[in-house]
């Protein structure tokens, strides 16, 4: 978001004063506000829709603030209780863990495998590249509720086509197969359900991108005997990498952040073993009504996404600024 | 920006409308004579259509000024939407609440205490002891109980005849009935002789409390949890043979769907709830034909000749303490909570009636084995913190690891039990 934000508002620069006006005449104080007033409405929106909750939610972390509280509209301080408490709740670090690993696993598969798309979308005959696109298309367009609900049949217990298929193909005794009864088999399909979500955005960018690798250059390494393998890496990978940095920091924080799949894929009842930062948070204001102890969450959250997309946020200011 | 995920954004907007909606006021309209309009939170599937449409027309005769509006609440994603409604300066006036949610909402300030009316309600004196209870909190009455519901058994005489079994007087003989099934249904790959999905935990406490375990228990005070005794974890080990022995539901699954399940031909027994004989012959959601199929026997002891104790579900109607009609909303209560709408929703309705003075007029001989079930029930700890071990899947969750054997009854009811007093003694 602040990403697309940024590039948004950089049009918005002063123009360079033109030379046609009469010398020693002062900048009228307008026209240096100019700028600042362009760029006030976003400002006050972003201040309103996204500042102000921030701030409430930093507020209500620091206070007890269960459902009495809610009913009164009116919170106990309590500084930093919410937190130490967190720190002291193994449960808590396990969900951490849980998720750094979770957001490790899915973003590098969707970053591999929508490269993988995106080199293949490059080689195809067009009609075969438009059959593909649609797809993703597709792919993207359907409401991840309804997504997710299909998935979930497929992989339901009693009747799903996942179990019927394994079965019918001889890899194995699948009936009533539960895949939620171990978390490594139900990550591991909450993880194709991600990924299969995140796949169109990631691949269809990296396509868009793969355009602007000058033909010639790579053209000019084949003929200096260059393999395919060494174009990409030496040609393309650099080239692409301002679309890498962003379609890797989108997805962290997308996946760090994952609720929807897991969710709905645990019939909204997921297991502590299933907790992913999100759903325990959910869990920890909404389901316990303890929500200063819920925003602690988010904060938390807040924070380490800071701190996990910071290296990748970075680079792509870095790439921002450098003169192009 | 995709709508792919919401998190912190959705955490924070909702936050900041529940915050948000203390700030306007004023819709609200006068106690006395002007128009008004009063809100009414039901649940799905309390009252049939026809009991609450005959309540509002008795309520209008009186008021002709008024309008009532009744919303169905599902029960699935409840607590979320009591607790932004309370929260709000104009809640709904009158909330059935599920027994087991009174305490948490009385506690938090939500429902205003109905202490000085009580005489004014019909057979206040003689309302079912157990729900009575669920609407106390420190001796002070917070609703007036709407229905109960008991568990019993559910089989299918067809099928016990062609086994050559029957219903079952021990636990004992519950899982010997339940294996002689079994071996007469070896060519269906898909037959339960108890289904028994991992999550249903209503069901499991009967067998905790018949071997003289309990949840959770008062000591002084403070509570403990007790799941871990070895009562408890007698009985669980009981009902962890007969599910490994007997069922082939889900074990990670709920009972949500079981009466479908049930209607599919598959099973042999459920466990469940008087009300849910009319889902299963439903001819929309079930199979009309099994109508004569059907029988119910209490959840046998482990003691010859006696009944296991079941867990008394049912629901109670609260005022909230923010509502501007509070005398309107008393009425509406009375007029469901009477004796002409109890009768109503025990003949109609198939549930049980809030008061014993009402049990006689259940003489349908199924619905007679719920009601006399009824009887020898008991409820989850009545502490203000007992819907969040609810919420928070507590026992779900450790039914779940033990059917799957990812951990040992014995471990598994120590987390338990160290998790529940832990949310039970949490100041809130």
């Amino acid at each position: 978001m602040g990403a697309v934000a940024t590039t948004d508002a950089a049009p918005v620069t002063p123009r360079p004063r033109s030379e046609s006006l009469p010398a020693g005449r002062r900048r009228p104080a307008l026209a240096r506000a100019t700028p600042y007033l362009l760029i006030a409405p976003a400002c006050l929106v972003l201040a309103g829709v996204l500042g102000y909750p921030l701030l409430n939610m930093v507020a209500v972390s620091l206070q007890r603030y269960g459902l009495g509280q809610l009913i009164a509209h009116r919170g106990n301080f309590i500084g930093l209780g919410n937190y130490t408490s967190l720190a002291r709740d193994p449960q808590f670090w396990g969900v951490v863990l849980r998720s750094l690993a979770f957001t490790a696993v899915v973003v590098s598969v969707t970053v591999a495998l929508a490269t993988l798309i995106a080199l293949l979308l490059e080689r195809m005959s067009r009609p075969m590249r438009m059959l593909l696109t649609g797809g993703l298309v597709l792919v993207w367009a359907t409401p991840v509720i309804v997504a997710v609900d299909l998935w979930q049949w497929m992989f339901d217990y009693e009747f799903g086509v996942v179990n019927w298929l394994l079965t019918f193909l001889r890899l194995g005794n699948f009936i009533h197969h539960n895949w939620y009864a171990r978390p490594i088999e139900g990550f591991t399909v909450i993880a194709i359900v991600v990924i299969w979500g995140a796949l169109p955005f990631a691949a269809i960018t990296l396509f868009a991108g793969l355009s602007q690798v000058p033909s010639e250059l790579v053209e000019s390494a084949e003929v200096d005997g260059a393999s395919g393998f060494q174009v990409f890496r030496n040609i393309t990978v650099p080239i692409l990498r301002p679309i890498f940095l962003i379609v890797t920091s989108l997805s962290i924080i997308w996946d760090f952040e994952v609720f929807i799949q897991p969710y709905v894929l645990l019939n909204a009842r997921p297991s502590g073993p299933f907790m992913t930062m999100a759903v325990f948070m959910y869990v920890e204001s909404f389901r316990v009504s303890q929500y200063g102890l819920g925003s602690a969450i988010a904060v938390v959250t807040v924070a380490l996404l800071l701190a996990a997309s910071f290296y990748y946020v970075r680079q792509m200011v870095e790439l921002a600024e450098a003169p192009a | 920006m995709r709508g792919k995920h919401f998190g912190i954004g959705g955490l924070a907007a909702a936050l900041t409308l529940a915050l948000a909606a203390c700030g306007n006021g004023g819709a609200g309209t006068a106690n006395g004579n002007g128009p008004a309009t009063l809100t009414v939170w039901l649940m799905t599937g309390s009252a049939p259509q026809s009991i609450v449409d005959a309540v509002n027309a008795d309520f209008k005769a009186k008021h002709s000024n008024v309008t009532v509006k009744v919303e169905l609440q599902q029960w699935s994603d409840v607590t979320t939407k009591l607790d932004t409604a309370f929260a709000g300066s104009n809640p709904p006036d009158v909330v059935e609440l599920g027994n087991t949610l009174v305490a948490k909402y009385a506690a938090a300030g939500a429902l205003q205490d109905l202490s000085s009316r009580r005489s004014s309600f019909e057979n206040s004196s003689t309302w079912l002891k157990s729900l009575t209870e669920s609407c106390t909190l420190n001796g002070k009455l917070y609703c007036a109980p709407y229905y109960a519901g008991s568990r019993a058994i559910i089989y299918r005489k067809d099928m016990f005849q062609a086994a050559g079994v029957k219903p079952p007087t021990t636990m004992d003989g519950l899982l010997q009935a339940g294996q002689a099934l079994m071996s007469a249904n070896k060519s269906d790959a898909n037959f339960s002789a108890l289904y028994f999905p991992g999550k249903y935990w209503y069901a499991a406490l009967p067998f905790i409390w018949d071997f003289g375990g309990d949840v959770a228990v008062k000591q002084g005070s403070s509570w403990q949890g007790t799941l871990n005794t070895s009562r408890a974890q007698q009985g669980l080990s009981t009902l962890v043979t007969i599910v490994h022995d007997l069922s082939r539901a889900d074990r990670t699954g709920d009972e949500a769907k079981q009466d479908q399940a049930f209607a599919q031909g598959h099973i042999a027994m459920i466990i469940a709830n008087g009300w849910e004989v009319g889902v299963i012959t439903d001819p929309k959601s079930g199979d009309p034909s099994l109508k004569d199929k059907l029988g119910v026997f209490p959840i046998p002891s482990h003691q010859a000749g006696q009944t296991a104790p079941v867990f008394l579900g049912g629901s109670d109607l609260g005022v909230a303490a923010k509502s501007k009609n509070q005398a309107l909303a008393d009425e509406w209560v009375r007029l469901l909570a009477g004796t002409k709408y109890q009768t109503q929703m025990a003949t109609v309705g198939g549930v049980i009636p809030n008061t014993t003075s009402l049990l006689s007029v259940i003489n349908d001989p199924v619905a007679g084995v719920f009601a006399a079930a009824a009887k020898n029930s008991r409820f989850t700890p009545n502490a203000p913190n007992w819907a969040n071990v609810e919420s928070a899947n507590v026992i779900p969750d450790m039914m779940v690891s033990i059917l799957t054997g990812q951990s040992s009854v014995s471990s598994a009811t120590s987390d338990a039990s160290a998790k529940i007093a832990q949310i039970l003694n949490s100041g809130s």
